[in-house]
């Protein structure tokens, strides 16, 4: 990183307020979640019926999302913890947004979990009558958890950088002045403080990465311990971890690319950040490539008759359109963009992290609903609609309101806190010049 | 606009005249009563109406019938007994009771009436029924041999009637299993059966016991009779249940001990990690005080 | 020592209640040593007796009871003491004249469209014979979908009965999912019931009324058990297809013929529904051979 001047590095990472841009994006997302408020209210009111959901296809999705908003959040424990620990520090500009992605994507996971739920009415019930046998408790139980640990991971950070702002008091106005003066007024830059956060960042960085993994293991659980043709695998912890990791490092590439571009940020996230992590994720992508192969060679090698049908409807049935897709977007297509150099320029790199991040969308969809619709005993003795599943515009609108809500936070976090870490920078800076 | 008015009733009238057509043409549908008594174990006794009507061609059940049942000849208001509606399966039940008494005295055979007012659609109905009083007796015999009579009152002699065909078995949930492979007996001239039990080992209650149980059914004369006797012949059933056994299947609180440990310990300790953390917050918080 | 002491208490529990829960199918109401297991309800009915006098019987000891108090909540959670439930489907006997579907449709108010019991055309491979198989519950022993289940809405009785409390379900509906029988239905929208009926305190024992959001499945219909009666299905079928009963009486009945379970399932080679799934379903299968009547696709009474 070439030498930039304190004064100048604030002033570039000094949250800015929304230009023209900005605002036109706020408010489409804004929209957005309205119809999908709007939508839920429907279905509220009329009950699930609102969905395609029927007695077959009981999951849509509602839980291809919390799935996938559940996958994106690993990536908060990937760039932040697994870089640290392992002494990686081209990956500091990175860690908060990859942090704040992970708690917003956390936070709507748990979101569409209640929209799921038959009797969002009822939704104590899971506190006062938990059954600890439930997978379902588990994943409760390390959802809140990855929240938390997620918010400090944002927090102890971010406290040098509270202090900077505190100094803008002009530019700040009176509402984001309070709210940082009451996040940050204490910290004084002593040595002694920064003793205990750098511990404690430590400490979190060991933390989350077991309970990462349990999220997201815990989530894959939800399907693997039932007994149904393509869910009834050994495979699908580490395969859902190995996905998640990629879909986290994808969308890692697009809100960097988005950042660097629309922020002016191109001397804090370069071209060398988008170099590396295009290494990340090609990595990743074989990975979970890796995986894939184990989740769908070894039964499709077996071909048991109750799997038989669900994987001929993924290879060349009613799904291979949309299997073969989401395999070459979330896969194929950006190993083959990243493994060459010159795939890993900012725009080329953009482009794969949107073809993960979409890829990998409906690759849960394919996850959760070709099974549904191959049960043990055939479908049989219910109405004709509840043989197929298309999702309604309610499930569309909702899916879409919590995606939009998600983008949302992220803007917002952007618009009132550095997304890059300016303290860390400094450091960083000063570190490079004493080498 | 009175014109439109006029016209507007027209439609109206033209559009609700199939249907009250409809209703006028509507054929009640009949009903049919039959009445059946049952002597249970020579105690009580309970008077059962089925009500059931043809519709297209296929009999079916009716519900929510009121009916009155009457002893004697005729549905007098004195002879009235009880009234009851029938229920989902089309059944309505009267234990016979005290006012019946008087009547139920004065002769070895009596008659029972039920009525039935029907409703909108259903027709009136009535069902007769006369039976002779008789009574059962169940006993056993050395070597397992379960022997039965029936006496049926004539004039005012009990006296034992031949021809009468009986089930004899061992009483289970919701039927009879019988004690061999006959399954009815016909009584002889002094009004006895008897049946070999020849069930091995047929689990009983805690001490082993059986209910036997023999039965008159439908027989035109007498109507329903039971009776009833316990026997030790059975083998002693065991209960068991993991109901209370700690299971990945058993209630709130009943999970298996090594998911409570590996679960608390891990909440454990990562909330400790995390309430550690929250007090180390609080330590900067006091050093920048300070 | 804790499972001893738990084995012990059931013991006991199960010698004083033995019986007492079927007060309904008592034919003997008087004799003394009866007496005793019943609770007496301490509201006295006058009657006349066969001799033609006039006795005085407490309600509870009458037959056929009138009204059975209702069952509690933490009752219908523990399940009728001493019994274990368990069904057999004779195949060679079915012809999906759907009978056992009206019915339980009818009696449950299940919502239209919906069914708790399936009768599904099978057909195993291309060149074997094709039959008709009812699906209930299976009541497995070793339920999935308790196994799953968040709150204790869905639970495992002594008895053997896996019943919803539709009060507490909260609609996640992995149930369904765990379930591999497909047995499980869900109140998409509110179900179209009789005001009457929908106004009820709901009962876990009769399912009645199915509530929105909610899981709804076939629940052996343990209120007309307590009553001394067969399940809905069992008594609605013509050709005599459902056999239920007590596996501790060892003993199963459709109502006109009764058999010895254990003879049964070992003449007939009876077989459960999926047992390499390790589920131990309560419903037996008595496999379709020796029919009485072809295969006919076409469903008349669809």
């Amino acid at each position: 990183m070439e030498k930039i001047a304190e004064n100048k590095i604030i002033e570039d990472l000094m949250p800015q307020q929304f230009g023209k841009k900005g605002m036109i994006w706020v408010i489409s997302l804004l929209v957005v979640c309205v119809f999908g408020f709007y939508a839920y209210c429907r279905q509220l009111y009329y009950g699930l019926e609102v969905t395609a959901l029927r007695d077959y296809v009981s999951w849509g999705i509602y839980i291809s999302n919390f799935v996938f908003f559940v996958a994106i959040s690993l990536v908060g424990s990937l760039i932040t913890a697994v870089l640290r620990l392992t002494n990686v520090h081209w990956s500091t500009p990175l860690t908060r947004i990859a942090e704040i992605i992970a708690v917003s994507a956390i936070a709507f996971a748990s979101l569409i979990i209640i929209v799921d739920m038959g009797r969002p009415d009822r939704f104590y019930n899971l506190f006062i009558h938990g059954r600890l046998q439930s997978p379902i408790i588990w994943d409760v139980i390390v959802i809140s958890t990855y929240l938390v640990i997620s918010l400090l991971l944002l927090y102890f950070p971010l406290l040098p950088d509270l202090k900077i702002m505190i100094q803008y008091k002009e530019r700040n106005g009176k509402w984001l002045q309070k709210l940082y003066v009451f996040l940050g007024s204490f910290w004084k830059d002593k040595p002694a403080q920064f003793k205990i956060t750098t511990k404690a960042i430590h400490i979190l960085s060991i933390t989350i990465i077991p309970v990462a993994f349990a999220i997201h293991t815990v989530t894959s659980w939800l399907f693997a311990t039932t007994y149904r043709p393509g869910w009834d695998s050994t495979n699908f912890g580490a395969y859902f971890i190995s996905g998640a990791f990629l879909v986290g490092a994808g969308s890692v590439l697009i809100a960097m690319y988005i950042f660097r571009t629309q922020y002016k940020l191109e001397k804090y996230i370069t071209s060398e950040h988008f170099n590396k992590m295009g290494k990340v994720v090609v990595l990743l992508a074989l990975i979970y490539l890796y995986f894939n192969i184990n989740e769908f060679l070894v039964p499709a090698f077996k071909m048991k008759k109750s799997e038989e049908e669900h994987l001929m409807g993924l290879f060349t049935g009613e799904f291979s359109y949309i299997f073969w897709f989401a395999i070459s977007a979330s896969m194929f297509l950006p190993i083959l963009i990243l493994v060459f150099k010159k795939g890993r320029t900012p725009k080329w790199a953009f482009v794969a992290g949107i073809l993960v991040v979409v890829g990998s969308w409906f690759k849960r969809y394919l996850i959760v609903t070709p099974t549904l619709l191959h049960p043990f005993l055939p479908m049989h003795d219910v109405p004709k609609n509840y043989m197929h599943y298309f999702p309604s515009w309610e499930e569309w609108a909702i899916a879409g309101g919590s995606l939009a809500g998600a983008l949302l936070v992220i803007t917002f976090f952007a618009r009132i806190f550095p997304i890059i870490p300016i303290h860390e920078t400094i450091t960083e800076t000063d570190t490079h010049e004493k080498v | 606009m009175k014109k439109y008015n006029i016209i507007q009733l027209l439609i109206v009238a033209v559009l609700l005249m199939p249907s009250m057509l409809m209703a006028q043409d509507v054929d009640k549908n009949n009903l049919v009563l039959t009445l059946k008594y049952f002597n249970d174990n020579n105690k009580s006794h309970h008077l059962l109406v089925q009500a059931k009507s043809k519709i297209d061609g296929k009999f079916q059940q009716i519900a929510d019938m009121p009916v009155r049942f009457y002893i004697g000849l005729e549905p007098m208001v004195e002879n009235l007994l009880g009234k009851g509606v029938t229920n989902d399966k089309g059944e309505a039940l009267l234990v016979i009771p005290p006012q019946a008494q008087a009547e139920w005295l004065k002769s070895p055979i009596q008659n029972f009436i039920v009525l039935s007012d029907g409703n909108a659609k259903f027709e009136e109905g009535r069902g007769d029924l006369t039976i002779t009083k008789a009574k059962l007796k169940i006993d056993t015999v050395e070597g397992k041999i379960i022997t039965a009579s029936i006496i049926a009152l004539i004039d005012t002699v009990w006296t034992p009637v031949a021809s009468v065909d009986f089930v004899v078995g061992v009483k289970r949930l919701g039927g009879l299993l019988n004690v061999n492979e006959t399954q009815t007996y016909t009584s002889d001239s002094t009004g006895m059966i008897s049946a070999e039990y020849k069930r091995d080992s047929l689990p009983g209650d805690q001490k082993g016991n059986l209910v036997l149980v023999a039965s008159v059914i439908d027989n035109e004369l007498y109507g329903n009779l039971t009776t009833e006797i316990e026997v030790p012949w059975g083998s002693k059933s065991v209960y068991t249940t993991n109901f209370d056994h700690r299971t990945l299947f058993a209630r709130r609180g009943h999970s298996p001990i090594w998911l409570e440990m590996l679960a608390y310990t891990i909440v454990l300790a990562v909330w400790s990690v995390i309430i550690y953390l929250v007090f180390q917050i609080n330590k900067i918080k006091k050093l920048g005080i300070e | 020592m804790k499972p001893n002491e738990n084995s012990r208490r059931e013991f006991l529990a199960a010698t004083l209640l033995a019986g007492a829960a079927l007060a309904g199918c008592r034919t003997n109401p008087f004799t003394p040593d009866e007496v005793t297991d019943i609770k007496p309800s301490g509201k006295m009915v006058k009657l006349l007796s066969v001799d033609g006098d006039i006795i005085e019987v407490d309600e509870a000891f009458l037959k056929p009871v009138p009204e059975l108090p209702v069952v509690t909540n933490s009752e219908a959670r523990v399940g009728i003491p001493g019994k274990k439930f368990a069904m057999v489907i004779d195949l060679s006997r079915c012809k999906s004249v759907k009978k056992c579907q009206t019915a339980c449709n009818h009696m449950h108010h299940i919502h239209p469209g919906q069914n708790w019991i399936k009768i599904y055309p099978m057909q195993d491979s291309e060149k074997t014979a094709p039959y008709w198989q009812p699906t209930t519950c299976m009541h497995c022993d070793e339920p999935p979908c308790v196994k799953v289940c968040p709150v204790d809405a869905t639970f495992k009785r002594k008895d053997g009965i896996v019943l919803i409390d539709s009060d507490r379900c909260v609609g996640c509906r992995f149930c369904m999912a765990a379930c591999p029988y497909s047995s499980r239905v869900f109140n998409w929208e509110e179900p179209k019931i009789e005001k009457e009926i929908a106004a009820q305190p709901y009962s876990c024992e009769t399912s009645v009324p199915q509530k929105i959001g909610t899981v709804g499945k076939c629940d052996f219909c343990p209120d007309m058990i307590r009553q001394g009666s067969l399940p809905h299905c069992v008594s609605a079928c013509p050709n005599g297809v459902f056999f239920f009963g007590d596996i501790l009486e060892d003993s199963v009945t459709n109502g006109s013929e009764t058999f010895r379970f254990s003879e049964l399932i070992k003449d007939k080679a009876g077989y459960r529904l999926m047992e390499d799934l390790g589920t131990k379903p309560s419903v037996y299968y008595l496999p379709p051979v020796n029919r009485n009547f072809p295969f006919e696709k076409e469903e008349k009474n669809a």
